[in-house]
């Protein structure tokens, strides 16, 4: 039965490679994507050009997209650093098999999730988290292994810790907003420029709309006096720079350390 | 490990994809593949996606939509592709059996449907696989297939054709009418790679081949007793824990037979009991003889025809491979292959032989007299 009849394009072995060890990471950043994109044309098909990696991936997607997955393009929040993550596009019961957590650990997640979109900062302690364990679902948890299950999902990259805080990864915003947004939709922010689905940003003072830090680090790029595109209001906070890959590698960081510019005062 | 300066290219094809090799069920698992998704922890139940029930609310099925894991495998699944792919999340998702108050679709099921049961019977064997367990038949039908189950061959054989067009992973069944699946990757594995994973790579599999080595230059049968003689000289005990492998013992007789590797079995008539342990039905697919003999080789930095027996041995095995077999043992039917690639993978469940493609490269010599 052949499930590639439609307009889609073609896998190689490239592709092949370079999915096969994309899942093994979940999600990259963009320079690390081009890495792995060289590597298999090396490995497979030293003399063919690369193919720009938009159109590259765009390719793939079109062969995922009858199994429902789809490599998808984000930005981070913190940084604006463009990343790249699967997804998976079908909510079924098999993304349950396919997690290997627990039911309690998955409630854990769900709780956490709650806390970290309720909250002004995007960030939940650590302590509020784990003051629910006892509410969990499922086989009961204790504090010290609820620890060890948010280092996990850290690990995993579905949750980000910063100082005792746990956050929405990148990855857990990709493959989840459209859940989110459905689910929560009177708790979620959503982003004044892009629309998208908004944990951490910036927050106007005097009407309350929020942006994404890259966001507002493009919407003020080289303006002197930011203005509040609601409200007119000056804008109160600190604009962060626009992430330039050129400067990063130019740094020889994998992983650049900058200075996160999150909003922790409380609106 | 001591000895070898760098460690060669180990011979196993396993899937390059967010794999532990190891698979203590333990330890911490990778949870590559899709861990807390969108749909599954939510307390809100989810919406149904079925395209052509837009209006079919189902009134008063609130609550939980987290019914019981396996009730909920029945479910009718949503996609959340685009914005508008979503309906009102307060609808419960969760069948478990027939509702008495909701229309279900019954009679021919949609080209989308089938699209969307092989998807998911994809990721299912991409998860399961990822901890090296066979998949069994049951399993697929019971978590995946469900009212599908009808069409379990030609779901398979869609999923497998799937598997291999696009990520290069060959569905096999383990061993002819076991009704248990494996993964088996047909891109080769290059150094490179390694580098560039996400989780990087396990070092028990360094223990598992030394193993397989030790395995196949005894003859492919060493007792239990031995292998511990061996491996105590590279500083692996059976009752101390190791600071790569942890728990070597369990490691060699529990977790890679599960993940069937090896074969552990009692040797009759022993007193104090011992062990004989063989290669197990993955290895058979997974490598070959003459890979685990260069690797051998090289490790002692030699050539693979300073053996001449094994050698004669995994050529003869090569020659095998190399053309088809008339009767299929039942170890041996896991290892022939055609020489053809075919144009698909997919496991015949009557078949005494899974259909395979060729290795693309093993360098087998020129077969000698």
């Amino acid at each position: 039965m052949q499930g590639s009849s439609r307009r889609t394009g073609t896998m190689t072995d490239v592709h092949r490679r370079f999915l096969q060890l994309l899942m093994t990471h979940g999600v990259l950043e963009e320079w690390e994507v081009k890495r792995l994109q060289k590597h298999c044309y090396k490995v497979h098909d030293c003399n063919a050009p690369v193919e720009k990696l938009e159109d590259f991936i765009h390719n793939i997607n079109s062969v995922l997209e009858s199994l429902y997955i789809e490599i998808k393009k984000g930005v981070t929040e913190d940084d604006g650093r463009p990343i790249y993550a699967l997804v998976n596009l079908a909510t079924t019961a098999i993304s349950k098999m396919a997690s290997d957590f627990a039911e309690n650990e998955l409630d854990l997640f769900r709780k956490a999730l709650e806390l970290i979109i309720d909250s002004e900062t995007g960030f939940a302690s650590s302590t509020n988290i784990l003051n629910v364990v006892d509410q969990l679902k499922g086989k009961k948890m204790r504090k010290k292994e609820a620890e060890q299950v948010l280092q996990k999902f850290a690990q995993n990259k579905w949750l980000i810790e910063k100082e005792g805080e746990f956050t929405l990864h990148t990855r857990a915003i990709l493959e989840m907003e459209q859940h989110i947004r459905e689910t929560y939709p009177d708790a979620v922010k959503i982003c004044n420029i892009c629309h998208g689905l908004l944990i951490q940003g910036q927050s106007c003072e005097t009407c309350g709309i929020r942006m994404h830090l890259p966001c507002v680090a493009k919407y003020f790029q080289s303006n002197s006096e930011p203005r509040c595109p609601n409200c007119n209001d000056y804008w109160p906070h600190e604009i962060p720079e626009v992430f330039d890959p050129e400067k990063e590698r130019g740094a020889g960081l994998s992983k650049p350390s900058r200075k996160s510019l999150r909003p922790r005062q409380p609106l | 490990m001591p000895g070898a300066p760098t460690y060669p290219q180990f011979p196993l094809r396993a899937p390059l994809s967010g794999r532990r090799a190891s698979c203590s069920d333990a330890e911490v698992p990778a949870c590559r593949g899709r861990a807390p998704a969108a749909g599954d922890m939510l307390p809100k139940p989810r919406s149904r996606g079925r395209p052509s029930s837009q209006a079919d609310r189902d009134g008063g099925r609130g609550g939980d939509g987290r019914a019981a894991r396996s009730a909920a495998a029945e479910e009718a699944p949503s996609t959340s592709r685009g914005a508008g792919g979503s309906q009102d999340p307060r609808r419960s998702s969760s069948q478990g059996g027939r509702r008495a108050d909701a229309p279900l679709v019954v009679g021919p099921r949609s080209q989308k449907q089938l699209e969307l049961k092989v998807a998911e019977l994809v990721q299912f064997l991409l998860i399961k696989d990822q901890r090296k367990i066979p998949i069994k038949r049951a399993d697929i039908v019971k978590h995946v297939l469900g009212d599908y189950r009808d069409m379990f061959p030609d779901l398979l054989h869609r999923a497998a054709e799937r598997l291999q067009y696009v990520f290069g992973y060959r569905l096999v069944e383990l061993e002819p009418k076991s009704n248990t699946y494996i993964l088996i990757n047909s891109l080769e594995p290059v150094e490179e790679d390694a580098e560039l994973r996400g989780d990087q790579g396990t070092p028990t599999t360094g223990l598992l081949m030394i193993v397989l080595g030790l395995i196949f230059m005894k003859g492919n049968a060493v007792k239990e007793t031995e292998v511990w003689d061996f491996l105590r000289r590279l500083g692996v005990y059976p009752t101390k824990k190791h600071l790569i492998f942890g728990d070597p013992k369990k490691l060699l007789t529990e977790d890679f037979v599960r993940q069937r590797y090896l074969e552990y079995r009692r040797i009759p008539h022993t007193d104090p009991v011992d062990y004989e342990l063989q290669w197990g039905p993955r290895t058979h697919l997974e490598t070959s003889k003459m890979k685990v003999l260069k690797f051998v080789a090289k490790v002692h930095n030699q050539d693979p025809k300073d053996w001449p027996a094994q050698y004669c041995e995994a050529l003869a095995e090569e020659e095998d491979r190399a053309r088809p077999q008339a009767s299929a043992p039942s170890q041996a039917s896991a290892r022939s292959q055609t020489s053809t690639r075919p144009p698909t993978s997919a496991p015949s469940q009557t078949s005494t032989r899974p259909p395979t493609s060729a290795p693309s490269q093993t360098s087998a010599p020129a077969p000698s007299s």
